[in-house]
């Protein structure tokens, strides 16, 4: 399931409109997960309070951490809490993107999540197995076959053609060499560097490079993978190519995939679900409309201020119901007092993934709203001209929607209580 | 202050290791020795140039062709300079130590980049290596490992661990903490993220860290020379410690050839052992133009075929050798190898001796060679003897040049005449006068032998031009053997023909011919036939050098045996020596007698006692003196020339036996209450010494102590001293210069070697000079020195030189140890020993003191009674 973020015009791709998810309807999973006991699992990677400390007596810390003591108290003691209590789950096939500034945690949540930092406490699943409670060995065999990583800087090996590199991974699972190479070749084919395999990283642009590390996780057929900045040292153009490219492949290969960047427009274009850090904490999870029109604080609110709104959101995510504007006066006079009238006389008539930006042409044309329906056709809200423009003038402050579930987090100490109090969390 | 006891607790931990962990410092001993023998062994084998070959073919392969030509021309150069034998033994000395220490260097930087606590300990304790002056812990390093190679081993591996540690240490945390993590994010077990990724990538960091550490080991190898590590150093250290400046300059010129080489190739190696190194060396190679031949390197394998190629025709060449040299035969004969020039008084001599030795129950061979190679292969020791050096002047060169390595067993035919010969059928042809003018006749031509003959240079350059004969007669160069053949058959057929000839020669015998007269001496006076011993053969071989020192063949014999052996026949040589052996009964006996008459042995004949000395000349003379009289008497001694502060230690150690050259009480009295718990007091031989300080004669009115005051300023206020440890300069500091007001002269430290430099330098420049000097010493016979008074006699008693030996030595050569007891020397005769030694030359000290002792007849009896 993906939404359809932007329109890009070297993309045109309707049929992502189609399988949009009408907001306020959570994923399957996690509701599911929520209630349920621990031994049914459903989402394929979870990671339960996790806590990460540097520094001396790391346990005492996260006792403390959890008996309320802010990260600063810690660090004037010289431990470092990068990752305090947090939690996320991913379902097969998602983009699960993790956001946040430098320093805010993210890389390090994404280390634990492969084991190659130990939590100091918590929990990560992933297929039900617990990967902290593995040895070293169990370790690197799960790292190995089911986890692959793409960095920011690409950690090509200078020493090893573009070839050797993609079949880095096989190579470590023992992979036969005619094997590992045919592989290796099909993953930089469908990387798009047919043609590059006997080539050296440092003779490849950065994109390139960066398609060779792309390669080489998808390689090894691993059903995770983990993308740590993974697009950030690239320039905006090739950067938008990766992501498109990525969405493509996604379509084919359904990976599961943990995303980190520090670019809200990235996370927006390519997450399913978007967790937003903040001092090692997850302030936010939801979808990039749950966060953009329900920004869960102050915080989140002010590292949404700059996105295009009108491009983010579309017209499932602000309609009214229809019962709303049943009543009202066309400018012709007739009054509109049922929905198929209302449908007759709205001046469009759009899907509920339509961007906004689509929609000022036709709520300016008269009085009547927009119509919208739902993928079967069914009226399912209408936008007014004044909806549209309250929407997109929105401050970006907590103002949580009717009908869209909120649950309050644990206290935050340390992120800006908004005015309600409280950070907005989902999961478990 | 407290005085805190660092320098004694240095000291007790020195000897609480020496006396416990003796096994470890043995069995270190015993391995580094292997190593060192194994890869001395196998450098040492083939030819210079073979080598010289082989290294060049690694420099192609690493750096291309150039660098591959320089390789080449440099070790010829170390070769014809003839520093190849220290060469080797350094080269094999870097190896060693640079194996050893890579092995241990490269897991310790490793460990240290993954070990912050590692690296955190390492680190001092590296610096401490670094920088602890190296010859601090060569001293214990003889205590521990006595005398040789293996304390300059290990404090070669001390000196240049350091560097690659480090650099091991920094290459792996150099490499991209993101590529060590992408190695780990797919499941790379530790071990082959080091070995696959991590060691890669570092290699280049740590080939610049091995660079560095066979550069240190080579400067350290020169120091280890100074305790007896051989080699390069050893060369440098003699030309030092006598102000040898053409040594210096040629050991110093091999070792900077040495460490170019070195250093160039490891350099370069980074290029084919790392990945990146390789990429970037083909990079480079893709962007020549032109030159690009220079720059072509041959393939890995392919340069390996070379190196083998070259490595299996050094194999088979000292396989041939050997074959050819004689193996070790049965029974108890000892092998020797006889050399002969092909000329027939050579094969004459050659097998009389073949055949002598071979009753003495010897197993000789014998081997026919042109002069070049036969001087050459004798100078590396491939060769025992040869019989038929032309010396002085037919054999000049090859003496010049290998003169150190080869012994002069003495003349054996002192009439040989080098000559033109025409058959005496030729009438009114009696002198080289009479050639002239009669080109004609003798078809312009003269017919030599081989051109590399000396005979054939004289000729040419002396004898033609003498006698007008340049541009009448050319000097046709062919072979004795067609030169001969030439001969007969122009006798045969009586014509005219002018030969080169010597004498004694058989054509004699067999032919009129008629000795062209050299009124003018053209030819220079007639040589003598020597016999040469390789270097060390009159040690090895006691008896038959004894034999050949003796020998004498007259004209008579030796034409009739040349004669004999010719009519015998190719192959059958041996036939013609026996015959005419049977012509001459009694000779063989009279050549070799069978008893060892000469000297008796000693009851303690057969040990080996270690004679030590410093290289000053009274330590010298009577260290060779006393190895010449021991080998007499049938003993094995070696000597060492070592500097004073090892010797002693060697001393205290047991390393060294004995010394004579022990200054007491004065100079070296620290040593001495150092180490006297370990040494014997032998006795006193020479006690007209005296400390002072010196000035050059041409520095007029300082005659005294007290002059040196008033001419303070001439001086500059200098005086220049030796090594601040002696008591000469204690002695100095603390008594004598106090006393005459002088504490205000500053008096430097430098060394003796500095001092006689600075001696000379002044001496040459007619500059004023203070040195503190000592009686004996040379240097007074060299220069025209003042001894400055010391009215108030602040010196001190005069010192006496002493014997000195280990604790143990009256135990073990109870002998030797009464020998020198009642040992002394006048001051003429250690003056008259001095000379000698000093005229024979370096390298022929034993000639000097085999002189001198047939000088002085009776004086072996007189030094080494027995009854």
């Amino acid at each position: 399931m993906s939404f359809q973020l932007f329109t890009g015009e070297d993309e045109p791709n309707s049929s992502r409109t189609t399988t949009c998810r009408p907001i306020g309807q959570a994923p399957q999973g996690w509701q599911v997960v929520s209630r349920a006991t621990r031994e049914v699992y459903v989402s394929r990677l979870q990671a339960e309070r996790l806590y990460k400390v540097f520094g001396r007596r790391p346990e005492d810390a996260v006792r403390r951490l959890q008996a309320g003591a802010g990260r600063d108290e810690l660090r004037s003691e010289g431990t470092t809490a990068a990752v305090i209590d947090a939690s996320i789950e991913v379902d097969e096939g998602q983009i699960f993107v993790v956001m946040g500034l430098s320093g805010s945690g993210k890389s390090t949540l994404l280390r634990m999540l492969n084991g190659l930092l130990e939590p100091t406490s918590g929990a990560v699943r992933f297929d039900g197995q617990d990967l902290t409670s593995l040895s070293a060995k169990e370790l690197r065999a799960v790292r190995s076959h089911k986890i692959s990583m793409v960095f920011q800087h690409f950690a090509l090996f200078p020493h090893r053609s573009v070839l050797e590199n993609a079949a880095y991974g096989l190579e470590v699972q023992g992979v036969a060499r005619a094997e590992r190479e045919r592989r290796a070749t099909e993953a930089l084919e469908l990387a798009g560097l047919k043609g590059w395999e006997k080539s050296w990283p440092d003779e490849l642009s950065g994109g390139m490079q960066q398609r060779v590390g792309l390669a080489r996780a998808l390689a090894t057929d691993a059903d995770l993978l983990l993308m740590d900045e993974s697009f950030s040292a690239l320039d905006p153009l090739i950067r938008r190519d990766m992501q498109d490219q990525l969405l493509e492949l996604q379509k084919t290969l359904k990976k599961t995939i943990v995303f980190i960047t520090h670019d809200l427009n990235e996370a927006m274009r390519l997450g399913d679900r978007i967790a937003v850090m903040r001092d090692g904490r997850i302030v936010q999870t939801g979808s990039a409309e749950d966060i953009l029109v329900r920004p869960a604080n102050d915080y989140v609110a002010s590292f949404i201020q700059d996105v295009d709104r009108s491009r983010v959101l579309t017209a499932g995510a602000v309609m009214t119901e229809v019962g709303a504007v049943l009543g009202m006066t066309a400018p012709d006079g007739t009054t509109l007092s049922t929905a198929a009238e209302f449908r007759a006389a709205a001046p469009a008539t759009v899907g509920t993934g339509t961007p906004l930006a689509d929609l000022f042409t036709a709520c300016s044309a008269g009085g009547v709203p927009v119509a919208v329906t739902d993928e079967h056709g069914e009226l399912a809200g209408a936008v007014t001209a004044e909806r549209l423009l309250a929407v997109l003038g929105e401050s970006g402050g907590p103002k949580p929607a009717a009908g869209v579930p909120a649950q309050p987090g644990p206290a935050d100490a340390s992120a800006p209580a908004a005015g309600n109090g409280g950070t907005v969390t989902t999961g478990a | 202050m407290p005085r805190i006891q660092i320098g004694s607790w240095a000291n007790d931990a020195v000897n609480w290791l020496r006396d416990n962990l003796d096994w470890l410092f043995n069995l270190i001993t015993t391995v580094l020795n292997g190593l060192y023998t194994a890869i001395h062994t196998v450098l040492a084998a083939p030819e210079p140039l073979v080598l010289a070959g082989i290294l060049a073919v690694l420099a192609w392969w690493l750096r291309g062709l150039p660098a591959a030509v320089l390789t080449f021309l440099g070790f010829a150069l170390i070769d014809s300079i003839q520093q190849w034998g220290p060469t080797i033994e350094s080269l094999s000395l870097v190896l060693v130590a640079c194996l050893i220490t890579v092995v241990v260097a490269v897991p310790l930087g490793i460990w240290a980049a993954r070990s912050r606590i590692v690296g955190g300990i390492l680190r001092p304790v590296l610096d401490l290596m670094q920088t602890m002056p190296a010859m601090v812990y060569l001293i214990p390093g003889i205590l521990f490992f006595g005398l040789g190679v293996v304390p300059g081993i290990v404090a070669t591996i001390v000196f240049s661990m350091p560097p690659a540690v480090r650099m091991t240490e920094l290459g792996i945390r150099q490499v991209d903490g993101e590529l060590v993590e992408a190695a780990e994010a797919f499941g790379t077990p530790p071990r082959r993220t080091l070995f696959r990724v991590q060691l890669p990538l570092a290699l280049p960091t740590i080939m610049a860290g091995i660079n560095q550490v066979i550069m240190l080991a080579l400067s350290m190898v020169v120091i280890a020379g100074m305790v007896g590590g051989g080699g390069l150093g050893a060369s440098v250290y003699n030309a030092i410690s006598s102000v040898n400046v053409a040594l210096g300059a040629e050991a110093g010129l091999a070792v900077v050839i040495l460490a170019m080489y070195l250093d160039r190739m490891t350099g370069a190696l980074n290029q084919r052992v790392s990945p990146l190194g390789r990429r970037a060396l083909a990079k480079a190679q893709a962007a020549l133009g032109h030159w690009k031949f220079l720059q072509w390197r041959p393939a890995t394998s392919v340069a390996m075929v070379g190196v083998v190629v070259l490595a299996l025709l050094a194999g088979g060449m000292s396989y041939l050798d050997r074959n050819g040299g004689g193996a070790a035969g049965g029974g108890n004969g000892k092998p020797i190898t006889l050399g002969y020039v092909n000329w027939d008084e050579g094969k004459a001599t050659t097998y009389l001796w073949k055949e002598i030795l071979e009753e003495r129950g010897y197993k000789p061979k014998v081997q026919a060679l042109e002069a070049g190679p036969l001087f050459a292969g004798q100078a590396r020791g491939d060769i025992d003897v040869q019989t038929n050096a032309w010396l002085p002047v037919t054999h000049a060169e090859y003496w010049k040049k290998y003169r150190d390595q080869l012994e002069d067993l003495g003349t054996w035919y002192d009439k040989t005449s080098l000559e033109i010969a025409v058959p005496s059928y030729v009438k009114d042809v009696k002198t080289l006068d009479d050639l002239k003018g009669k080109s004609a006749e003798f078809g312009g031509k003269i017919t030599g032998i081989e051109p590399g003959a000396g005979e054939m240079k004289i000729l040419k350059d002396k004898v033609l031009p003498e006698y007008g004969l340049t541009g009448q007669y050319r000097v046709q160069e062919s072979s004795t053997a067609s030169m001969l053949s030439e001969l007969d058959r122009a006798v045969h057929r009586k014509k005219p023909i002018a030969v080169t000839l010597w004498s004694p020669h058989w054509a004699y015998d067999k032919y009129p011919l008629t000795k062209l007269k050299d009124p003018k001496g053209a030819f220079g006076s007639g040589d003598g036939l020597h016999m040469l011993g390789r270097k060390g053969f009159r040690k090895d071989m006691p008896e038959v050098a004894r034999w050949m020192e003796n020998f004498h063949l007259d004209e008579k014999q030796l034409t009739s045996l040349e004669n004999d052996i010719t009519s015998a026949g190719e192959g059958h040589e041996q036939d013609g020596v026996r015959t005419w052996l049977k012509k001459n009964p009694g000779l063989v006996e009279k050549i070799a007698p069978s008893a060892h008459a000469t000297y008796a042995k000693g009851q303690d004949a057969g040990k080996a006692p270690n004679i030590g000395y410093p290289a000053w000349d009274e330590g010298i003379a009577t260290a060779y003196l006393w190895k010449n009289v021991l080998e007499k008497r049938g003993y094995h001694p070696n000597l060492r020339n070592l500097d004073v502060g090892p010797m002693w230690t060697g001393l205290s150690a047991g390393q060294i036996d004995v010394e004579t050259d022990g200054w007491l009480p004065v100079a070296q009295k620290q040593y001495w209450d150092r180490y006297k718990d370990d040494l014997t007091d032998v006795g006193a031989w020479y006690d007209k010494t005296s400390l002072e300080i010196a000035v050059p004669s041409y520095v007029k009115d300082v005659k005294t102590m007290d002059d040196l005051r008033t001419h303070k300023d001439e001086f500059k206020g200098k005086i220049i001293g030796i090594e601040p440890g002696t008591g000469e300069m204690q002695r100095l500091k603390s008594t004598v210069l106090p006393a005459y007001g002088l504490s205000d002269f500053q008096v430097t430290s430098a060394g003796t070697s500095a001092m006689l430099a600075e001696l000379d330098r002044a001496y040459h420049n007619h500059e004023p000079i203070a040195v503190v000097l000592w009686s004996p010493h040379w240097a007074y016979s060299k220069y025209h020195l003042t001894k400055l008074a010391d009215p108030k006699g602040t010196w001190g008693a005069n010192n006496q030189i002493k014997t000195l030996g280990n604790k143990s030595f009256p135990k073990k050569f109870p002998e030797f140890a009464g020998w020198l007891k009642n040992w002394k020397m006048t001051p003429d005769e250690l003056g008259s020993l001095e000379q000698d030694i000093q005229d024979a030359g370096k390298g022929n000290e034993d000639k000097g003191v085999e002189k001198w002792i047939g000088d002085h007849p009776g004086i072996v009896d007189k030094m080494a009674p027995v009854k």
